[in-house]
């Protein structure tokens, strides 16, 4: 599915909207940036709890196209700023990201 | 392409709001040399870890990326502190980052296992008070070199 069809199925709070025609199969879940370096597959959605600009540049390396910011958190305005000058997408939920990751599965988002 | 391509980057020690930047910009060259996709993806982990590292540990340092028909290079130089036991480094789990930079989502111990893991060849020479030159090979052509 697209990323905006993914923003909307969430009904997510976008703070940045980049290309939402992107289409998304897989995602990924974590804090640790090595872990998602390392693990990640490209153009995964990203959920998180990190909010601040370190994780944009996971996300251009990583080619993420959307990155989701779990129970509440905010992004820093650096990382608002970075996710607009590289074009990624980034949106909050007040959801968990166990909740978020449920919600990303039964959309048929794998791992 | 050239026979031979290289590009370097000067990655400043604690400097969070630029690291990233030279691990970008040397994507964004292998992209424009026409590197196949699988092989830019590896680069930019190597990278991504190498550059961390000089931003975390070592107070920064020269990152380098070097392109011929054949193989890809990245090497990591610093003046840093050095590691102690490079056995111990290479585990994953074990790092030395402070709380501060944990709280980031640094220190997980695995960037140095994730450059090992996509590199064909690793090489870490390291000394104690003078730095740490970290080599890293990429070969285009499988059968090359020995994955892992
Ligand atoms: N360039 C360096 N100079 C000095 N020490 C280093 C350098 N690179 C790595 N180290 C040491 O090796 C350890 C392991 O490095 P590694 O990249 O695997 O993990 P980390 O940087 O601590 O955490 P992560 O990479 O998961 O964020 C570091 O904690 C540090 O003690
Ligand atoms: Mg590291």
């Amino acid at each position: 599915m697209t990323v905006t069809s993914l923003i909307e199925a969430l009904g997510l709070d976008v703070h940045h909207g980049g290309n939402g025609n992107v289409h998304v199969s897989r995602g990924v879940v974590g804090d640790l940036l090595s872990f998602v370096m390392g693990g990640a597959p490209e153009g995964a959605v990203w959920v998180t709890l990190q909010t601040h600009v370190n994780i944009a540049a996971v996300a251009v390396l990583k080619e993420i196209p959307l990155v989701i910011l779990a129970s509440g958190r905010i992004p820093d305005a650096e990382l608002l700023e970075r996710c607009r000058k590289e074009g990624i997408s980034i949106a909050t939920a007040s959801d968990s990201p166990f909740d978020l990751c449920g919600a990303l599965h039964d959309l048929g988002l794998k791992g | 392409m050239d026979s031979r391509y290289e590009v370097e980057f000067k990655v400043r020690g604690d400097d969070f709001l630029a690291a990233g930047e030279a691990s970008n910009q040397i994507k964004e060259t292998l992209i424009m040399l026409g590197v196949p996709s699988p092989i830019s993806r590896r680069a930019s982990v190597i990278t991504y870890e190498a550059e961390m590292n000089l931003v975390i540990h070592s107070g920064g340092g020269i990152l380098r990326a070097i392109i011929t028909p054949e193989k890809l290079t990245i090497e990591a130089k610093d003046q840093g502190p050095g590691i102690p036991d490079l056995d111990l480094a290479m585990r994953e789990g074990f790092s030395t980052a402070s709380d501060k930079v944990r709280e980031m989502g640094f220190g997980a111990g695995m960037g140095l296992p994730n450059i090992k893991r996509n590199s064909d060849c690793l090489q870490i020479d390291s000394l104690i008070g003078k730095g740490t030159i970290l080599t890293a090979t990429v070969f285009f052509h499988q059968g090359e070199g020995n994955r892992g």
